[in-house]
């Protein structure tokens, strides 16, 4: 168990490494800079940039000083953002992403796996359409619909809640179940399949028969392997829910992380955008572990090698 | 499985009826203003200002977004009329410019001081322009300086060549066909003083003129920046070796003497007192006053600088010289600014608070002005799919005219669009009326390159060298007119180029042959439409597409790009056929629109080169008469857009909504607004209503103030007449 886990984590180094030589290569393939704009600027000026910036040194010295960069965890200086260091941005609106897209996975979580636990216990039942329909429509509404729909009704109809922007809990509340429906309608069917399949097994027809309270056979039993698809599931979403969401970012007008990777983007800064692609990876991989941990724990049939 | 589908159905129409239920309440505006309307508490403005600044830095950052906030931190030695936007006296009460119109002096305000109370003098005006063009800050603007005398030189790396006499290679020394120095500097010596010392000692002659004196002070840094123009050469080897090769002069002259790098006390600025500012142009530039209000010459603070480093932006240390000095900056999310009570101005500076929010999401902003949130958004920002309903709001809804078009770029050198005739053709074939209704912009449309309503005296004047022009040319008014749209004559010109009509329609439309076997066929493959990828140019790009399809018969292929890829395709003119293209002007002057055609490298993205068009800029430019520059501009535009190597669509207009409590905020051409005039009104009865007239309504405390600061200059030139007068009596 503690190999496979030093084992995994020292995966996550040369994993990480390739991503970001990925990146890099793509980035340096897109046509446009950092400072290509609308106007053409003088050579002259192009080239103080590019000393000031070290663009034009070969492209094998650029890349090996890339590398010492991500090597010792500093990813130097933002282009577009003059005077502030990637570290710097990350480490400001990192929290911002984190706090929507935690309270999103758990209202997600409570929501979803509610809904799917009493929905496969009550199969066939109005509870089990109700929810599985509601589910359905949270699947296919997308967030960019849901969210300019509750803005409508509770913000400026209601004025209940704030339309957009960062401050206060009550600017948390739209976004947040903007963000977590989706999540909560996939959990809710996963759950209600997962735990569908698993009441029709064997030991839970076993524990049933050695005359266990149903709550006991639902709880100890039956929910352990029911919800591991789930948790396949809501691990890597969390990675990426809590590395921001750009539509819910965008729509609420949310400081976060995604917002500022799809501007690094647009922006060609390639530090941020290699700093926030080796953050994500990292922060990616170290959830699929837990993921792979976790299994273990909720069904004793998977074993590590 | 029926029963699931069938709830799920009767969701899905609840949800229907619901949508509809929000699109009827919508349409229609019910009260009187759009969304919450209620002055804030005390003087504050929530305003939505673009995109999240690059830098604090007024001497960094390129885009509009940053302009708007750098303009509360950093004043210059004008600021922009807020309608007009033309140059008003700031930290210059006054300015003369020499003769020949190659030098301005600026008389400096006293008791002027930055936010930490340090007092702002010439020296730091001296320091912001040679900062902003040491190719170390390499800043991206630095362009902008580049009429100042040895600016462009000096952000090159460029050297001048000393001889061993210890006197310097001049321009006219190696190049026989000297770029014209100016006239006054051929007279002078050609004596050598040391540069690098120039502004320490000029400091220590006697103080002179209070402003109203204008004894031009003769310094040593002045007799030197007055000599005829220095040689200056690259300082990389390949370069100097590709000039060498072309100029054998050059090379005898380097060879012979030493390379001396260029200095920022080199450049064409100078402090000859505290408060006298004098600047050396490389050409007249009449414009260049309008230019200083940029963000990029508003003054900053050298010792905050020099001690932080990079660092000297961040809200603990920054020094601002403006009405506002920086509370707090939360990137992506809020800059706040407060009033700072050591502006020279401060007494007449009513807002207390600036919030700046950095917003591009069209829609979250008109919910947060829905919701009373913010109080004015930047242009451009009512998605076309509210600006019906938003246009209701008549004291909210501001859209004028600006310093910018939108238009495609012809690649010129390719045929078949290096007929001009064809390009024409392609020109009148688009309905312009009908793209505009499409847009659902009220955008005017645009035939020439300048775009119509920013420069009201410039189109003027437009109007009667036109006149002339046009008789030459055979043409009359109407017809020139009637290029917004001329199907007929389009086909005609086509025709005329020798390529066959298939079919002829009774409402002058045609159909143009296209099929390769047949002789006369036009190589529709040879001509695209590249746009850079977004919805809306899409939509444009398909309308046009459309227009060309229906007049002439002729589909072109259409090409997206994704924004960064597109514009250096299109820079290198890699492109056949058309670009798509948008440009806002520096500053309020056509200059900033005629310049995109000037020079061999210029910026158009078509390959057009004219060198008698450089030739008409040039001496436009050496005119000092204002209307007499205007018509020699007018026919230099004129001889451009005959040659279309662009085809106009539309001169761009606002479109931004403002509660109307806001007062002292016009909708000017480029939406810059000098905050200083900016305020919140209480009183209901005093809010701005029907703001199409905004422009013309006179605010009793705005006019005042406007008044106010141009007395300085208006009385200095009074007294200048007066002392002219009395010279031409005493002689």
């Amino acid at each position: 168990m503690l190999s496979f886990i030093i084992r995994r984590l020292l995966l996550v180094i040369p994993m990480a490494l390739l991503v970001v030589t990925l990146t890099w290569v793509l980035i340096r393939a897109a046509p446009g800079s950092f400072y290509s704009s609308e106007k053409k600027l003088p050579p002259a000026i192009e080239a103080n940039i590019k000393k000031k910036y070290g663009l034009d040194k070969p492209w094998y010295q650029q890349y090996g000083l890339m590398m010492g960069n991500i090597l010792r965890l500093d990813f130097g200086d933002s282009l577009k953002y003059q005077g502030q260091s990637v570290n710097e941005i990350i480490k400001r609106h990192f929290p911002y992403s984190a706090t929507i897209g935690l309270l999103a996975y758990i209202l997600a979580l409570i929501l979803g796996l509610t809904a799917g636990i009493v929905a496969a216990l009550k199969q066939n039942s109005a509870f089990d359409y109700g929810s599985m329909a509601l589910a359905m429509l949270g699947l296919s509404v997308p967030n960019f619909v849901l969210g300019p729909i509750l803005v409508l009704v509770f913000s400026l109809w209601l004025f209940i809640f704030p339309p957009a922007r960062w401050g206060g809990l009550m600017a948390l509340v739209l976004p947040v179940i903007t963000l977590s429906m989706i999540y909560a309608a996939y959990i809710a069917r996963l759950t209600r399949a997962g735990m569908l399949e698993v009441m029709r097994s064997d030991y839970i027809r076993t524990a049933r028969a050695k005359g266990l309270a149903e709550w006991k056979v639902l709880l100890k039993h039956a929910l352990r392997g029911g919800i591991v698809p789930v948790v396949s599931f809501t691990g890597p979403a969390l990675a990426s829910l809590l590395a921001g969401t750009v539509v819910v970012e965008k729509v609420f007008a949310i400081p976060g992380l995604g917002n500022i990777f799809i501007q690094a983007v647009l922006n060609r800064d390639e530090p941020l955008i290699l700093g926030i692609v080796a953050f994500l990876s990292i922060l990616i991989m170290i959830f699929n572990l837990a993921v792979d941990i976790s299994y273990g724990f909720l069904d004793p049939r998977i074993r590590y090698e | 499985m029926a029963q699931i589908s069938f709830k799920q159905l009767r969701v899905v129409l609840g949800l229907i009826i619901l949508s509809s239920f929000l699109a009827s309440c919508s349409t229609q505006a019910t009260s009187k203003y759009f969304g919450r309307t209620k002055a804030p508490e005390g003087q504050v403005l929530r305003y939505v200002s673009g995109s999240e600044p690059e830098s604090l830095d007024p001497q960094v950052p390129t885009g509009q977004p940053e302009a708007r906030v750098l303009m509360a931190f950093y004043d210059s030695l004008v600021e922009y009329h807020p309608k007009t936007m033309e140059p008003i006296p700031s930290l210059a009460e006054s300015w003369e410019p020499s003769k020949d119109g190659t030098e301005y002096t600026f008389y400096l305000r006293k008791g002027a001081t930055f936010s930490n109370g340090e007092p702002i003098t010439a020296k730091d005006f001296v320091y912001t322009f040679r900062r902003g063009l040491s190719p170390e800050l390499a800043a991206q603007n630095a362009y902008l300086a580049y009429y100042i005398k040895y600016g462009e030189a000096y952000n090159s790396g460029k050297l001048f060549v000393k001889k061993p006499d210890g006197t310097f290679v001049l321009e006219k020394d190696v190049n026989t066909e000297s770029k014209g120095a100016a006239p006054e500097a051929e007279k002078s010596a050609t004596r050598t003083i040391e540069p690098g010392v120039p502004v320490e000692k000029p400091l220590e002659t006697e103080e002179i003129a209070e402003s109203g004196d204008t004894t031009v002070a003769e310094t040593e840094f002045h007799k030197y920046i007055n000599e005829p123009e220095r040689l200056t050469v690259p300082a990389d080897e390949k370069s100097q070796k590709a000039l060498f090769e072309k100029n054998p002069k050059i090379k005898a002259a380097v060879e012979s003497g030493e390379l001396v790098p260029i200095k920022g006390e080199d450049i064409g600025v100078e402090a000859i007192n505290d408060y006298t500012f004098r600047m050396k142009l490389i050409q007249p530039a009449p414009f260049f006053i309008g230019l200083l209000g940029h963000q990029f010459f508003r003054v900053v603070h050298q010792g905050t600088i020099e001690k932080f480093g990079k660092d000297w932006t961040k809200p603990e240390n920054i020094v601002t010289s403006g009405a506002f000095e920086l509370a707090a900056h939360n990137p992506y999310d809020e800059v706040i600014a407060v009033k700072n009570p050591n502006y020279w101005d401060a007494a007449n500076v009513r807002l207390e608070r600036i919030e700046f929010y950095p917003l591009e999401e069209a829609t979250t902003m008109m919910n947060l002005y829905k919701s009373g949130a913010i109080d004015a958004t930047y242009n451009h920002t009512v998605p076309a799919g509210w600006k019906d309903i938003v246009k209701q709001y008549k004291d909210e809804y501001l859209n004028f005219p600006e310093v910018s078009i939108e238009y495609y770029t012809i690649a010129v050198n390719k045929p078949p669009m290096d007929d001009v005739e064809i390009r024409r053709a392609f020109s009148l074939a688009v309905n312009r009326e009908a793209l505009i209704t499409f847009r659902k912009s009220a955008s005017l449309p645009l035939i020439n390159f300048t775009p119509d309503g920013a420069f009201p005296k410039y189109e003027e004047v437009r109007e009667r060298v036109y006149d002339e022009l046009l008789k030459k040319e055979g043409i009359t008014r109407e017809e020139w007119q009637a290029q917004t749209f001329n199907a007929k004559r389009a086909c005609g010109l086509f025709e005329e180029a020798g390529y066959k009509i298939r079919e002829k329609k009774p409402d002058g439309r045609c159909i143009i042959e296209t099929d390769k076997s047949v002789k006369g066929y036009f190589p529709v493959e040879e001509v695209n439409i590249l746009y850079n990828t977004s919805e809306s140019n899409k939509a444009v790009a398909e309308f046009i597409q459309a227009q060309w399809k229906q007049n002439l018969g002729l589909t072109l292929p259409l090409n997206n790009q994704e924004w960064k890829t597109f514009l250096k395709v299109r820079k290198e003119v890699d492109y056949k056929g058309f670009g798509r293209a948008g440009w806002v002007g520096d500053y309020i002057d056509p200059f900033t629109f005629l310049n995109l055609f000037y020079g061999k490298n210029n910026d158009s993205s078509t390959g057009w080169h004219k060198p008698e068009y450089d030739k008409m800029l040039d001496s436009a430019n050496k005119e000092l008469d204002p209307t007499k520059r205007f018509e020699m501009l007018a026919a230099a535009e004129f001889f451009m857009i005959r040659d279309q190597p662009v085809i106009p669509f539309l001169t761009a207009e606002t479109n931004w909504i403002k509660k109307p409590y806001v007062k002292g905020f016009y909708p000017n051409p480029g939406t810059l607004h000098p905050w200083k005039f900016v305020y919140i009104e209480h009183d209901p009865n005093k809010w701005d209503t029907d703001v199409k007239n905004i422009m013309k309504i006179e605010d009793p405390w705005v006019e005042q103030q406007i008044s106010r600061l141009t007395k300085t200059q208006e009385d200095f030139k009074q007294s200048q007449e007066a002392q002219k007068q009395n010279t031409a009596k005493a002689e």
